[in-house]
């Protein structure tokens, strides 16, 4: 079978859901039981997603991975029987064997469609998937763990992620943990990238959407003081999800992050992929704000650009984010994916530094201002 | 100029921008109860802490999401007053703008402080939650060491808010240096009027807590 992009994303993608599908039955429903070998199915399944242009040339490289949670299932199945010998467990241990050992079978079986591709993959993009899929696995297995033993490992997972990515972190490397942390982003940039339908909800009102990023707000060289510095749907989204968790003490409640994750994801079937993260999670606008003077920041090199437009906002960045009329700064919705920095096919456009012609830009146009 | 056109909202952008820090900013001030609030005037300075008390009795109501909200919002209105005043040292120094574009640039740069706040308060419920299964070594340490820490970490974050938020408005270096003073001069203010426990607060403070907690 020639594994085509679209055969190679359904595999990973099905493959995923049927794992996700037998997570969600296990923690959520009265079986109360779960078998580490889904932890990495998901894993596999995210890391090959998030990684689709390396692998879809080496599709027997991305069989092998499959393998991983076949061998995790069968370490720790004898470990469970002897603990709780129960039917669930071996149902379970079934189920992650047809998960992983299915799309094993067809990538090993297969032919690859493409060549590997010319342009090589940054460094940091594929730094930036395997953070995500770890973080990813942690947070299924604490939030496993939480509602299976009633403890509370998931509020500890919660209670870090919001010190480390709201309160400090976005001071040193800004919105970057919307793109490199969140167990949400992970499924959504697996998911949704390749899932182009028209949505229903493709934008909100024209003046809110002109509000959602910073073409109008202030920029180096050219600084307008009255301008926002901040989006606006980022801090209209503020208001009901704090307000609610404030007002309601949802705080503390189990139920709480994951009914706002999985709500999310389902409104990302309406809407535009990442936008919703935009819109409706208050965690992304705190961060936006926190994040105002981050030190880590990506550049737009307009004197160096060569208007290919191939990082026009749609096909390039989850945001939507048109960086070519940020002049030289990120804006504040900017979550440093570097999905424009890696479409982009010349070097020093887009990078950390400005430089030397746009430098000397900037500096004409703060004396001009 | 296409740079500077600004959008119909705007104006609600930049009034969010001001609302939203001042909330976090000052709504620790307000969340203590009868049994929290002698540890919270020794957390944070106790005069806003009474001044918190004293508006929480003019709207009373014993629906307890209102309540939350009122208490809330009684630390919120402390916060905003305290930022509207900050911004007008702000004002003098930065010279090249309107009061309100101040005020803004003020509250977004609150916010490492607000975010101090809002970590002490929580840290404080935290450690009056877990009173009675501690050692009061442990219980000394997490509410005077770890504040301590917690609070320089924040100090720094606030000056890199100052002289980022500075540089990208486009604050001239000398005057970004005065920016600077003003946040280490409101920091050094906060502290000598009561931010942080001090071993001596804590000494009067733990056996009340206990007797406090006991009933």
């Amino acid at each position: 079978m020639v594994i085509t992009k679209q055969r190679f994303i359904n595999i990973n993608k099905y493959a995923l859901i049927a794992a996700i599908i037998v997570y969600l039955a296990g923690v959520f429903t009265s079986i109360k039981a779960l078998q580490p070998g889904i932890i990495f199915t998901f894993g596999a399944g995210f890391f090959l997603l998030l990684h689709q242009p390396y692998f879809l040339s080496r599709v027997k490289l991305a069989a092998h991975l499959w393998i991983l949670p076949a061998i995790i299932g069968m370490f720790t199945y004898p470990i469970l029987i002897e603990k709780e010998p129960s039917g669930q467990n071996a149902i379970q241990f079934l189920l992650v064997m047809i998960i992983s050992l299915l799309p094993f079978l067809f990538l090993i079986t297969g032919t690859a469609d493409e060549e590997p591709a010319k342009k090589q993959r940054l460094k940091i993009v594929s730094a930036r998937t395997v953070v995500q899929t770890f973080i990813f696995m942690l947070w299924a297995t604490v939030t496993a763990f939480a509602f299976i033993k009633g403890s509370r490992g998931d509020l500890l997972f919660w209670g870090m992620f919001h010190v480390f990515t709201v309160a400090i972190l976005p001071f040193i490397m800004g919105r970057v943990l919307c793109g490199w942390l969140c167990p949400n982003a992970t499924m959504q940039d697996a998911f949704y990238k390749n899932l182009t339908f028209k949505r229903p909800i493709s934008n909100l009102p024209k003046a809110i959407e002109e509000q959602s990023h910073t073409s109008a707000m202030y920029i180096s060289g050219q600084i307008d003081k009255s301008a926002p510095y901040l989006p606006f749907t980022l801090l209209l989204c503020w208001f009901p999800m704090f307000f609610s968790e404030t007002v309601f003490d949802l705080t503390g409640v189990m139920w709480y992050p994951v009914a706002f994750m999985y709500g999310l994801i389902g409104l990302s079937l309406f809407m535009p992929w990442r936008k919703v993260c935009t819109y409706f999670c208050w965690l992304s606008s705190y961060r936006a704000m926190c994040g105002q003077g981050s030190l880590w920041r990506l550049r737009y090199n307009k004197s160096v650009c060569k208007e290919c437009k191939i990082c026009k906002a749609e096909e390039a960045c989850p945001f939507f984010i048109d960086i070519r009329n940020q002049d030289n700064e990120m804006p504040a919705s900017c979550c440093l994916c570097f999905s424009c920095m890696e479409a982009c096919p010349f070097k020093g456009v887009i990078s950390f530094r400005r430089a030397p012609e746009e430098k000397a830009r900037v500096k004409a146009l703060g004396k001009a201002a | 100029m296409e740079n500077n056109y600004t959008t119909p909202l705007a104006k609600w952008a930049r009034a969010l921008e001001i609302i939203i820090p001042g909330y976090m900013f000052g709504k620790s001030y307000g969340i203590a109860d009868e049994k929290t609030v002698d540890l919270f005037r020794a957390q944070f300075p106790a005069f806003l802490i009474n001044l918190a008390e004293y508006l929480k009795t003019i709207f009373q109501t014993d629906n307890e999401n209102l309540q939350r909200f009122v208490t809330n919002t009684a630390g919120a209105v402390i916060g905003f007053s305290l930022i509207a005043i900050l911004a007008i040292v702000m004002h003098i120094v930065l010279r090249d703008r309107k009061y309100v574009d101040t005020l803004r640039f003020t509250a977004v740069t609150l916010l490492p402080i607000a975010v101090l706040n809002g970590t002490l308060s929580h840290a404080v419920k935290t450690l009056v939650e877990n009173m009675g299964t501690q050692t009061v070594e442990a219980l000394t340490n997490s509410a005077i060491q770890g504040p301590r820490n917690y609070i320089v970490l924040n100090f720094c974050f606030y000056m890199i808010c100052l002289w980022m938020l500075g540089r990208r408005t486009g604050v001239v270096r000398t005057r970004r240096w005065a920016v600077i003073c003003v946040g280490i001069a409101f920091m050094a203010i906060y502290l000598a009027s009561g931010l942080m426990i001090t071993a001596g607060e804590w000494q009067i403070l733990l056996p009340k807590l206990q007797a406090a907690l006991a009933h």
